[in-house]
């Protein structure tokens, strides 16, 4: 028989790290990906034309999470961060529908994922979007409250800064940075 | 405990009206991941943290409320925001170790 008090979905696996923005020499494309190492890379390298070099970090984590009914162990390493829709430009869509949402009490977060090798985004499939909303709706204690994490259908990640989303700029930085990374 | 009666034992100066809300525990921090990763909900978050990333992390894992330290306030924007979530944001002069012995010697643990 299960515990009542023990929430069916938890996070695990929780594993501390960087989220390392890079960016191209020539086209200054920016893309970014995890890393657990105690120290990040910082050295410039090749790939084919393109020289890719380090631009600004974040401390950030991974994890996982866990059906605690079934044993099933979900990663999300995709998932580079959520992005809260208050935080989002006031004549965007996504802040419009998310206003709308609060007034039922449901908060938007969008979830945005890390970029391939090739610059193209990284797929959260809503099946995991379904198990990462029911562990933080699980969570909750005020009465009414949900939480909705949607998927980028907004394309969001064309237009956001990495300051946008919930990531921990600044508390690593060792470097002088005269903007924030877009 | 209720909210409120934290906020009176303390002093804080109040930004947000205060919410109905029990007070489950204390996590400090002023790291956005360390909240959304560790923090559980009903707890009072006491940081010096007030980007408004802060308050969407706090608000995801459904912490009571927000204290902030060693004076600092947040911006007006991330105030409203708190109060659309129904996070009460407190300040006050002290340091977070001051707060936590405060909270502590208030009954918290």
């Amino acid at each position: 028989m299960s515990d009542a008090r023990t929430p069916r979905y938890e996070l695990a696996d929780v594993q501390p790290g960087y989220v390392i923005i890079e960016r191209e020499m020539h086209s200054s494309a920016a893309r970014s990906y995890f890393c657990a190492e105690p120290v990040p890379p910082k050295e410039p390298y090749r790939e084919g034309k393109q020289v890719w070099s380090f631009w600004e970090m974040a401390q950030s984590f991974r994890f996982s999470v866990r059906d605690n009914q079934t044993g099933e162990v979900v990663k999300f390493d995709e998932l580079l961060g959520l992005l809260y829709y208050a935080c989002c430009d006031h004549e965007s869509d996504l802040y419009r529908i998310g206003e709308l949402a609060v007034g039922n009490r449901i908060f938007i977060y969008v979830a945005l994922t890390y970029e391939a090798p090739d610059g193209s985004r990284l797929n959260i499939s809503l099946d995991k979007l379904a198990i990462l909303n029911r562990a933080f709706n699980e969570r909750l204690r005020t009465a009414n409250k949900k939480i909705l994490i949607l998927p980028d259908y907004f394309g969001l990640y064309k237009e956001m800064s990495y300051g946008q989303i919930m990531l921990d700029f600044g508390l690593t930085a060792m470097e002088e940075k005269a903007e924030s990374p877009q | 405990m209720k909210l409120q009666e934290i906020a009176d034992k303390l002093e804080l100066e109040r930004l947000t009206p205060v919410f109905d809300k029990d007070v489950t525990g204390v996590y400090i921090s002023d790291m956005v991941s360390d909240v959304i990763a560790n923090a559980k909900a009903g707890n009072l978050l006491v940081t010096v943290q007030v980007h408004a990333n802060a308050l969407a992390a706090a608000n995801l894992v459904d912490v009571c409320g927000i204290v902030v330290a060693q004076g600092k306030k947040p911006a007006d924007d991330v105030i409203k925001m708190a109060v659309k979530a129904e996070v009460a944001i407190f300040s006050t002069a002290l340091s977070r170790w001051q707060v936590a012995t405060k909270l502590y010697e208030a009954g918290l643990r």
